[in-house]
């Protein structure tokens, strides 16, 4: 979280879109910015697994089974206007890479009696990337592969997203989610055989933008007012504990 | 006669009152572009906000923003029916969906910020 404030600051620089690609160490739970802890204490089925706080919005995500990126543009970019444009762009771009490699995928219409569940992927917004299977049903019948939600800053968006790769099992059954290597398998696709989904997705964004990718990895120096006490903030009990 | 309402870059309007107070909000733009509105977080009174420092929070279905003072002052009162009724944002904006009173340190600032006519144009720009 502390590093993906520094991503903003490095895309108001930069003038354009950057963005970080992370896995997880280990199976964590992230709220979002406005959920009341309670309830993720109240949640039987994601005892035990830390717990951290999202500057973004959305629902709670478990962490550990998938492919987490966050993205910054400045509002002046053509994707930093509004919320649906920036999170358009994205998801679109995972949905081309999926269907190269045979897995059709679209943009969800918004269900609205989902939209207050706790967890993310049981929500439904526009423009979140889902598959349809008759094997899984899942809220409104199709599965969510992709989500994603931003945090608005004075200068800059930053939006995070998540594709669950594979079912997490070290949440409980109940809650336990359909994955990309479930829905790859059902359909006769080797999942092992897919790529890094990272790469994928860059090579997407930057064929739409029409732009070159340019690596940049020592952002995180440069970060005005330094990371450290941005990580102590996101690590404080205040702020996980806000609400 | 109506007071007109100045604004922010950053999308509040502020309108100064006659008791010396101004009102904020965020302009139809802003909410229209946010689309559905799930939480907020409004700022404390008596807190001291200096011009373009967030004061508090809107989340919607995708976004969480940070609402930014017009000027610098002291909040002074806050709509606090409005968490509970986030759709007066949308639908009056102006008046019932106003979010906080602040007491200007310097209500001549109010001036600097933008016009009707310069925020549609602002508007006009980011909606191409």
């Amino acid at each position: 979280m502390a590093a993906d404030e520094c991503l903003a600051a490095a895309a108001v620089d930069h003038g354009g879109l950057v963005i970080r690609l992370y896995r997880w160490e280990t199976t964590t739970v992230s709220l979002g910015a406005f959920q009341p802890i309670a309830a993720a204490r109240a949640c039987e089925a994601i005892a035990g697994i830390p717990v951290v706080r999202r500057p973004s919005g959305g629902g709670a995500l478990v962490h550990g089974s998938d492919f987490t990126y966050a993205v910054a543009v400045p509002k002046r970019h053509v994707w930093g206007a509004t919320p649906q444009s920036l999170y358009d762009a994205m998801h679109t771009a995972m949905i081309d890479a999926l269907a190269a490699w045979g897995i059709k995928a679209q943009l969800a219409t918004p269900h609205s009696e989902a939209d207050k569940s706790f967890f993310c992927f049981e929500r439904r917004a526009q423009g979140d990337v889902v598959t349809m299977h008759p094997s899984f049903k899942g809220v409104g019948g199709d599965i969510k592969l992709m989500g994603s939600a931003q945090r608005r800053l004075a200068d800059a968006v930053v939006q995070h997203g998540s594709l669950l790769l594979n079912s997490n099992a070290d949440v409980d059954p109940t809650v336990r989610h359909v994955g990309l290597a479930d829905v790859a398998v059902s359909r006769g696709i080797d999942p092992g055989q897919f790529p890094d989904w990272g790469a994928e997705l860059i090579r997407g964004i930057a064929k739409t933008l029409g732009q070159q990718v340019e690596e940049q990895g020592s952002f995180l120096e440069a970060c005005p007012r330094g990371l450290q006490a941005r990580r102590e903030r996101y690590a404080a009990a205040s702020w996980i504990n806000r609400r | 006669m109506a007071v007109p309402r100045r604004y922010a870059p950053s999308h509040e309007w502020i309108r100064l009152e006659g008791d010396g107070t101004a009102t904020v909000g965020i302009s139809a733009y802003a909410v229209e572009a946010l689309t559905d509105l799930v939480f907020m977080q409004l700022p404390e009174v008596g807190r001291r906000v200096k011009a373009g420092e967030s004061f508090g929070e809107i989340e919607s279905v995708k976004a969480v923003s940070d609402m930014y003072a017009p000027v610098a002052g002291e909040v002074v009162a806050v709509n606090t029916e409005l968490p509970q009724r986030l759709e007066s944002l949308g639908q009056d904006p102006y008046e019932a969906g106003w979010i906080a009173r602040i007491k200007p340190d310097n209500p001549a600032d109010i001036e600097g910020l933008l016009d009707q006519t310069a925020y549609d144009a602002l508007v006009g720009k980011q909606s191409r």
